[in-house]
């Protein structure tokens, strides 16, 4: 939906998937959590997109398609047909983890198509073939982080989409990427705090992705 | 209910996918009880059962047989990938819950400790150079470095362990069998199964408190209720057949062993840790002695622990999570997506304990029993469980079923309890008074008992 493309590129802005792509990762392409923590919190990026574009209505647990037209974004539309056929009974929790099995190898390759990331090969001992997915331009990164750092300093009212950022930054627990320069455990909270405080879809989302987060570290097969 | 009943009915929401079949619920119940688990504690056993080791294997399938019966009911009617805590918590009482998880974490927090120490002791066997802590703290930083960097068993790598501990198995008693024919060890007899000389029930139900041992874990398929491709029904199945299967193992390597015992009276009057590589070297000489301890060090010590580590993770999870144990022991590292806090508390645990067991002459032995304590335990509160949700609660007219069966087998397991070792009564009794007292402390502070409602959310369209 052009309408859409342009909103993000008015904004100047990727969609919270991307942004959270970028800011859990190093500028070297390498991941900053576990890959089943990082599918979760990207797949409830993808959701919180749909849902903060008034495409999807989240409440206790459950939701519902309320608008089935794409927002403009691969990742979070790639997520449409999949609640559309919803067999889970409105379940979000079930959508996440659904969602979660290609939703990081969508969000890289809509990177790469964007250009924002570049895929670069080497080898390592000058023998074992590797892929990285490098970041093209700092700038990207710089912008995905501002609105979370101005939100946890205070400078900006976050809006919506900033919050839920926040909140994901916060689970996935990459605040380092933000160089706010504080211990880890304070910015945390303060990051799911604006979370709490923004939206109570943001806040339930978030809440799942972390319960679905702490469920996977223990599970009894990967 | 049917077999792929909804689990949302009782708060939760369905999380893990269901994928996996009847085969590969019995492997993991085999993995996590070990085909081979009695190569370690065959001496304990041939001393508590006077030299009846096969009668207290038997006594011990038949009574855990029971218990997955009772395990199978509570699936069915909660079918939630938690444990006997869970069930007991929803059968009987949020309080009830908590004890029997208290009594089962006895459990689950020493089987580390005791895979540790029982592998430790059979590497000390092959490689006597090292002392038994010294491979101890191998064993611990090697499992608790795996667990960390979020290493687990696959489905596919558990049928790879299974296939291995069973080759060893059957070598073992194709060497074993054939020696006893060429005249080694001593002539085919029933003694192991039954001995009139030293037969009395309290020595029986003694051993089985330790023979029970090498089945427990056979639980642990409960917690893939939820990834079950046939549900609870399967679930129940896959524990009974895991149970027989193993059982039949179990007797089939404890027979050939008691037979081939080199000193039967010197055993009688003192346990020992390595009888049964003793009585692998009358076999195979100091050949199949060193397979069969190897194979005991790598699947007590590597392939087991990662499982009991899976599992102890799980319930101090959801004991935490449900404010029933601190929220640290809760806490997951995301980087990994390991529970970092139960990995480094059964490291701690494992070193401390399994380190001071290893200066015991018989701390394998007690330390089993303390396990089978706890495990025992919370299986008699599983039967109340069920008479006390089917039978008193949902007036249940399946007699045989929700009241005569889970009484049947609560009996066999308090005679196990009565005539097991002193100092495990002892000590378990310690660990639950324990438990009560933080019972009273969370009343006190306000933090009762309590599950996720067992209301049914509404369903959208």
């Amino acid at each position: 939906m052009p309408a859409a493309k342009d909103t993000f590129a008015a904004m100047n802005r990727l969609p919270l998937p991307q942004e959270l792509y970028l800011i859990a990762h190093e500028p070297s392409g390498k991941p900053l959590v576990h890959q089943s923590s990082m599918a979760l919190g990207l797949a409830g990026a993808a959701l919180l997109e749909l849902a903060l574009s008034d495409r999807v209505t989240i409440a206790r647990g459950r939701g519902i398609v309320a608008d089935g037209t794409p927002v403009g974004d691969a990742v979070a539309d790639g997520l449409l047909p999949l609640i559309l056929r919803d067999r889970f009974g409105g379940d979000v929790k079930s959508w996440i983890k659904k969602a979660a099995g290609d939703v990081y190898d969508r969000t890289r390759g809509s990177l790469i198509t964007a250009g924002v990331l570049t895929q670069v090969t080497k080898r390592r001992m000058g023998v074992l073939s590797q892929t990285r997915h490098e970041l093209a331009d700092m700038a990207w990164v710089v912008r995905a982080c501002s609105g979370v750092r101005s939100a946890v300093e205070g400078r900006e009212q976050p809006d919506a989409r900033c919050a839920a950022l926040c909140g994901l930054v916060g689970v996935l627990k990459v605040d380092a990427a933000l160089y706010l320069g504080r211990p880890s455990s304070q910015l945390v909270g303060r990051l799911r705090a604006i979370a709490g405080e923004n939206s109570p879809v943001v806040q339930e989302v978030v809440g799942i992705v972390e319960t679905l987060i702490n469920e996977a570290a223990i599970a009894v097969y990967r | 209910m049917q077999p792929q009943e909804s689990i949302e009915q009782f708060g939760y929401r369905q999380e893990l996918r269901r994928g996996i079949g009847l085969a590969d619920l019995v492997f993991y119940g085999l993995i996590f009880m070990v085909p081979i688990a009695p190569f370690a504690i065959f001496g304990s056993v041939y001393f508590a059962s006077g030299g009846m080791p096969v009668l207290a294997y038997l006594v011990g399938m038949v009574a855990l047989l029971f218990t997955a019966a009772s395990y199978a009911q509570m699936v069915k009617a909660f079918p939630l990938s938690g444990s006997v805590y869970n069930y007991a918590g929803r059968g009987i009482a949020p309080p009830v819950g908590f004890m029997t998880g208290w009594a089962i974490l006895l459990d689950y927090v020493l089987a580390p400790c005791l895979l540790y120490l029982v592998a430790s002791i059979a590497m000390n066997s092959t490689v006597p150079q090292v002392p038994v802590w010294a491979w101890l703290i191998i064993f611990v930083a090697v499992n608790t470095v795996i667990n960390l960097r979020g290493i687990r068993m696959t489905v596919t790598l558990t049928k790879v362990m299974i296939a291995a501990e069973l080759a060893v198995l059957a070598l073992f008693l194709v060497i074993g069998v054939w020696a006893l024919l060429q005249g080694r060890g001593r002539e085919f007899s029933f003694s192991p199964l039954f001995n009139p000389d030293t037969f009395s029930w309290s020595v029986v139900f003694g051993a089985v408190s330790v023979a029970v041992l090498s089945f427990l874990g056979f639980d642990g398929v409960s917690m893939l209720v939820e990834e079950s491709t046939g549900g609870s029904a399967q679930v129940g199945r896959a524990m009974r057949l895991a149970l027989i299967l193993a059982g039949a193992l179990f007797i089939a390597q404890v027979w050939v062993a008691a037979l081939l015992v080199p000193d039967p009276g010197g055993l009688l009057a003192h346990p020992s840790d390595t009888a049964f590589y003793d009585a692998a070297a009358v076999a195979g000489g100091d050949t199949l002695s060193r397979i069969a301890s190897t194979a005991t060090a790598i699947s007590w010590g590597l392939a087991n622990t990662l499982v009991a580590q899976v599992a102890v993770s799980r319930l101090l999870y959801a004991m935490a999570r449900d404010r029933q144990l601190p929220s640290f022991l809760a806490k997951v590292s995301v980087k990994h997506s390991v529970p970092t806090n139960a990995i480094l508390l059964v490291a701690a645990l494992s070193i401390g304990l399994g380190g001071w067991m290893s200066t015991q002459k018989d701390g394998v032995s007690l330390l089993g029993s303390l396990i089978n304590m706890g495990a025992l335990v919370a299986f008699v509160v599983l039967h109340v469980s069920v008479i006390v949700h089917y039978t008193i609660r949902g007036r249940s007219a399946d007699r045989l079923s929700h009241l005569i069966m889970p009484l049947i087998g609560m009996a066999i397991l308090i005679f196990v309890v009565i005539n097991a070792n002193v100092m495990a009564q002892t000590v378990g009794l310690i660990w639950l008074g324990l438990g009560a007292l933080v019972l009273a402390g969370l009343y006190a502070a306000g933090r009762w008992p309590a599950l996720p409602d067992l209301t049914v959310p509404e369903r959208s369209a």
